[in-house]
């Protein structure tokens, strides 16, 4: 099938592996979800200061002197660009008809993009809600958490396979009369 | 520099992520539905290496180590909520970076979704304490709740189970 992935994920998951004791050692471990409140705590500190200054979590992130555009924001980019890159010379870029829809999902729910597009952003919203809350995401707890022994990882990971498994389960229920 | 750092190994991650398939929405799904090991096995291969590498490290004083505080409540109804939205979009606060990247709008749409969620987040946290602090026991590992002093004695068990899961245990299950 047209996208399946070019690597096994034996081996990328030993490429990602590597790169992730890399960054331990030189850096620290590897998270994306605290990037999304620099994010916002650049475009807050910008159009709305007071509301930003006043926010004591927004206040954490992005100081006045540097924007907090620092090695994890950079690190995000960059998984932008790597993507994006790795995606063009494989000949992966924007290959379907419709780049939002997946045909798995028009399957089952047939061809209402403007659905897709609306469960997409709840669905990002509570991603980074759950995230924050947390501490960490997928890279942050499972991968870098997990790697590291943390507890609390432990704990994160197998509460998001209980409820995404549930979650799934009810998305792609069979039809009546399907 | 550190900005260049960041920069050449997030692309690296980013363009091995892609190559293995993280980024895409059928693959995550299949994941949830437990029909498609493909993600399943990426992320169990990754711990496994970054596990015994990371304790490795740390036997050498190389390890710049970060763990997060344990905080069982809270952080088991954040996995709960995070679950939900995994499902429904698809994506990850990581690989909708990357799909985003491959002209995929669902998952732009995902980002933009998260820069809100994170927003609404940084409005309720005054009133989070409670659930911040309750069942909080700080920054432990299995390696510091077992009392064992060096890490790599545990990692390398753990990644064996992993490992002995990916190659051998885990298959695709489609009808």
């Amino acid at each position: 099938m047209q996208d399946n992935p070019v690597l096994s994920p034996k081996v990328a998951g030993l490429l990602l592996g590597l790169l992730v004791i890399l960054a331990t050692a030189l850096v620290k471990p590897f998270g994306v979800s605290t990037q999304y409140v620099v994010t916002d705590a650049l475009v807050l500190h910008k159009t709305a200061p007071t509301l930003a200054e006043s926010n004591k979590y927004i206040a954490k992130y992005g100081e006045k002197e540097d924007w907090g555009v620092g090695y994890g924001w950079m690190l995000v980019f960059g998984m932008f660009l790597g993507s994006g890159v790795a995606a063009v010379a494989t000949h992966r870029f924007r290959q379907r008809k419709d780049a939002a829809m997946s045909e798995m999902w028009t399957a089952q729910f047939g061809n209402h993009k403007a659905k897709r597009l609306v469960q997409a952003f709840i669905g990002g919203m509570l991603l980074l809600f759950g995230a924050r809350f947390a501490g960490g995401c997928t890279s942050g707890h499972m991968i870098s958490g997990i790697s590291q022994l943390a507890v609390g990882s432990f704990v994160f990971g197998i509460a998001i396979f209980i409820s995404g498994i549930i979650t799934a389960k009810l998305l792609y229920r069979k039809r009546a009369g399907s | 520099m550190k900005l260049l750092l960041g920069l050449a190994i997030g692309t690296a991650i980013g363009a091995v992520m892609q190559l293995g398939g993280a980024s895409s929405y059928r693959k995550i799904l299949g994941a949830l539905l437990l029909k498609d090991m493909t993600i399943i096995k990426l992320i169990l291969t990754t711990i496994a290496v970054t596990t015994v590498g990371i304790y490795a490290l740390d036997l050498v004083h190389m390890a710049h180590m970060d763990v997060k505080p344990t905080y069982v409540v809270g952080i088991a109804i954040a996995g709960l909520i995070f679950g939900v939205g995994f499902a429904l979009s698809g994506y990850c606060p990581g690989t909708c970076v990357l799909a985003s990247a491959e002209g995929k709008s669902d998952a732009f749409v995902t980002l933009i979704g998260g820069l809100v969620g994170a927003a609404l987040y940084a409005l309720v946290y005054p009133f989070m304490g409670t659930l911040l602090n309750m069942t909080n026991y700080g920054e432990i590992t299995l390696a510091s709740v077992f009392n064992v002093t060096n890490g790599i004695w545990i990692a390398i068990p753990f990644s064996a189970i992993l490992l002995l899961l990916v190659f051998k245990v885990l298959k695709d299950r489609y009808e």
